[in-house]
């Protein structure tokens, strides 16, 4: 249980426990509030919790302390990189695990789960060790990039996806880290006992100090067209030329140029030239993807893979395979055109 | 039904009338007798309150659906029997419209999409493709699937399963991935790597097999070529077919060609890949919340029903004679285009500006294809 702390029994066995969040403070409590805060520490430094304690009861009471500590800090990347960390711990106990054990600890999750037999039908489960159904798999492959995470490229039988130990293990703890931020989105509103509340308030600062050195350079005013990925290069080419350019397409271009910073009234004019404009429907799709309108959600552009899948990708360039990410293109050209011009004071406007 | 959405397109106005939720059946029944729609909607998803404006509708899952369309199909007809007119100069053309017209330029047109029985044979063998997978691949049984002609040209494959209802869209990209065989790496199936993929296997591994099969003993050197493989590897697989062949019996054809550099493999499973995809609508799949024709009621481009049929049955089942709605009487139009069409079992046209007495689902066709009218004298309906 001191390994799986996210677990409903563990979650039970603390609640039996009767801790109240008010006497956190009480000395009797401080090995365990000592050890939260290492949780996060650990967290926030390394991205992964390896540290363990002998003391089971330690382990299993520090965890749901740290979730409220990390959750009253108030940092939606902070709940994203402890919910990481715990996803890493999870996973390097889990690889470890024999299979019946794997498997319990996925059943806990709803999975459908089995040990895989070997099928004639597909010479390579052979050496495979467990199948899951292709839900359970897809629900946690979203984050993964490499292709062979992909559904495709998967060995599936009548719904049941073929995995080695070692990949059973990784999408367990995606599932994991998934379980943990929706803990740690849970709205309650506590007042923490004074030493608490300080320590909340010291963990953040030294998120935000350590976020400081990994924060990319923020993103120019000026949109930089010679930056643009290949997909973006070839829609923002076919406007002025008339051609009719798809809605995902449109969809694509317009909160591209939106995110790279581009004033709403340049975006409506690079659609002018289009075959069916129309200012006022334009105007309205505009600004309503940069979240001036209904929802006032401000849109990012479809992820690489989507582009893909919708035949809006032309063909990958050097840099994105790189990338997974339109924008992620973006950010990364741009610093080497900054890098090449290297002009001490970024030219204001560029060109 | 409750927690579904429906809209509705109406005859007169052509607009569309949406966020509309009904109770039971004879509700709905009611509610189209007396508002007598062209088209009906219904959506895909299913929402706490389906009569809420979209962002306060309460999202709580969708069924899978799939749109299969000879528009998304390279077809042996080639749509020659289509038409497309230049809305500019009033130049027009067969087949696929331009991308501008040949005449002045100009990138606005008004097209007419017939539909033939090439056109939705290509339809139903891709349909039949995507049933398969549905059910070898992903394991769902036939009882959870519900398939029907659209009432133009495709069909539509529901899956309505507890499993699926609430795969976001990024889980349901990796299905049309699936399906439409984008993103697949061969060497992950062993290709190249010392397991090289054979007839028997199942999933992509099998199709793999089975594409590179029909693709090196169907295709001409000339073709063979035209795909970007070098001279001399197309005229040794010319060459070698018996020996091709012969390859399937025991380890494939993988290391016997020689002469076949990696990038002519790569090429020649690239085509591979491509006919054994399914060819589906991908932005219709990845669509959380999208509306789709009801079952049996009319397509108002056609004046044929949207049908559903026994996805056991799809083999014999015609939908040109089983989607006609209107089967009784005549009706005197004078049709301005039509190409040769077959309805039930009558072939009809083709028509150029004349006056003609049809069956009335024939007549009903034209019309509603905006290529007929009833002339002012016509002593209609008989």
């Amino acid at each position: 249980m001191a390994n799986y702390p996210f677990t409903p029994q563990a979650a039970e066995h603390v609640q039996k426990l009767d801790l109240k969040i008010t006497e956190l403070d009480n000395p009797e409590y401080s090995r365990i509030v000592e050890r939260a805060r290492k949780r996060i520490e650990e967290a926030i430094l390394s991205a992964v919790v390896t540290e363990q304690t002998r003391n089971d009861e330690i382990e299993i009471l520090s965890f749901p302390i740290a979730l409220i500590i990390v959750t009253a800090a108030k940092d939606p990347s902070l709940k994203r990189r402890y919910a990481l960390a715990e996803a890493k711990r999870a996973y390097n106990i889990l690889k470890q695990e024999n299979k019946q054990k794997l498997t319990e600890v996925a059943k806990i999750f709803g999975w459908k789960i089995k040990q895989a037999k070997t099928s004639t039908a597909i010479p390579q489960t052979a050496t495979a060790d467990f199948t899951v159904h292709f839900t359970d798999y897809l629900r946690n492959t979203g984050n993964f990039r490499e292709s062979k995470w992909k559904l495709i490229n998967r060995n599936m039988f009548k719904g049941e996806v073929y995995l080695k130990k070692d990949e059973a293990a990784r999408l367990l703890s995606e599932e994991v880290r998934g379980h943990v931020e929706e803990k740690l989105e849970t709205k309650i509103e506590l007042t923490l006992p004074q030493t608490v509340a300080k320590e909340v308030e010291r963990l953040r600062q030294l998120f935000v100090s350590q976020k400081g050195k990994i924060r990319q350079e923020e993103m120019p005013t000026e949109t930089v067209i010679d930056a643009f990925p290949p997909c973006i290069r070839q829609l923002y080419s076919m406007a002025p030329n008339g051609r009719h350019i798809s809605h995902i397409g449109r969809f694509a271009l317009t909160s591209f140029l939106i995110n790279s910073g581009m004033p709403i009234e340049n975006v409506i004019e690079v659609f002018r030239p289009t075959s069916d404009f129309s200012e006022k429907m334009t105007r309205y799709q505009v600004e309503h993807i940069a979240g001036g309108r209904g929802s006032r959600t401000k849109y990012i552009p479809p992820r690489c893979d989507t582009l893909r899948t919708h035949g809006i990708c032309p063909g990958m360039d050097e840099i994105c395979r790189k990338v997974r990410h339109p924008l992620g293109y973006y950010r990364r050209k741009l610093r080497t055109i900054k890098a090449q011009t290297s002009a001490p004071t970024a030219a204001a406007g560029g060109k | 039904m409750e927690k579904r959405e429906f809209a509705f397109l109406l005859s007169k106005e052509k607009t569309m009338l949406r966020h509309k939720g009904f109770k039971s059946v004879d509700d709905l029944r009611n509610f189209l007798q007396s508002v007598a729609p062209s088209d009906v909607y219904y959506s895909s998803a299913y929402f706490e309150r389906p009569e809420e404006e979209m962002d306060a509708k309460g999202w709580l899952g969708a069924d899978l659906i799939f749109d299969i369309d000879a528009d998304h199909i390279p077809t042996p007809c080639d749509k020659q029997h289509d038409l497309w007119t230049c809305k500019s100069c009033g130049a027009s053309g067969h087949g696929i419209k331009p991308e501008k017209c040949p005449r002045c330029g100009g990138q606005k047109f008004t097209d007419l999409v017939w539909l033939c029985d090439t056109c939705l044979e290509s339809a139903k063998e891709e349909t039949t493709k995507l049933i398969n997978v549905l059910d070898e691949d992903f394991g769902f049984s036939i009882k959870e699937l519900t398939l029907a002609f659209s009432g133009h040209r495709g069909y539509h494959v529901h899956v309505e399963s507890e499993a699926i209802r609430t795969l976001d869209s990024m889980a349901r990209k990796e299905i049309v991935d699936y399906m439409a065989g984008i993103g697949l790496e061969p060497s992950l199936y062993g290709f190249e790597k010392g397991s090289n993929p054979s007839l028997e296997d199942s999933g992509w591994r099998g199709r793999i097999a089975k594409g590179t099969y029909e693709f090196l003993l169907t295709t001409a050197q000339e073709q063979l070529e035209n795909v970007g493989l070098k001279k001399k590897i197309a005229r040794a697989i010319i060459q070698q077919k018996e020996t091709i062949l012969e390859s399937w019996k025991k380890n494939g054809p993988w290391k016997i060609l020689k002469r076949v550099d990696s990038e002519g493999w790569e090429e020649i499973i690239r085509q591979a890949i491509r006919s054994q995809s399914v060819k589906i609508d991908t932005v219709v799949t990845t669509d959380v919340h999208r509306l789709i024709r009801l079952a049996n009621t009319l397509h108002g481009e056609t004046g044929l029903l949207k049908i559903e049929v026994p996805a056991n049955e799809i083999e014999r089942f015609d939908p040109l004679k089983s989607a006609e709605a209107f089967r009784h009487g005549t009706i005197d139009i004078h049709a301005s285009y039509a190409p040769q069409f077959r309805l039930g079992d009558s072939t009809y046209g083709p028509y150029k500006n004349q006056r003609v007495e049809l069956p009335t689902a024939a007549a009903m066709l034209l019309l509603c294809k905006g290529v007929a009218n009833i002339p002012e004298d016509a002593s209609n309906v008989r």
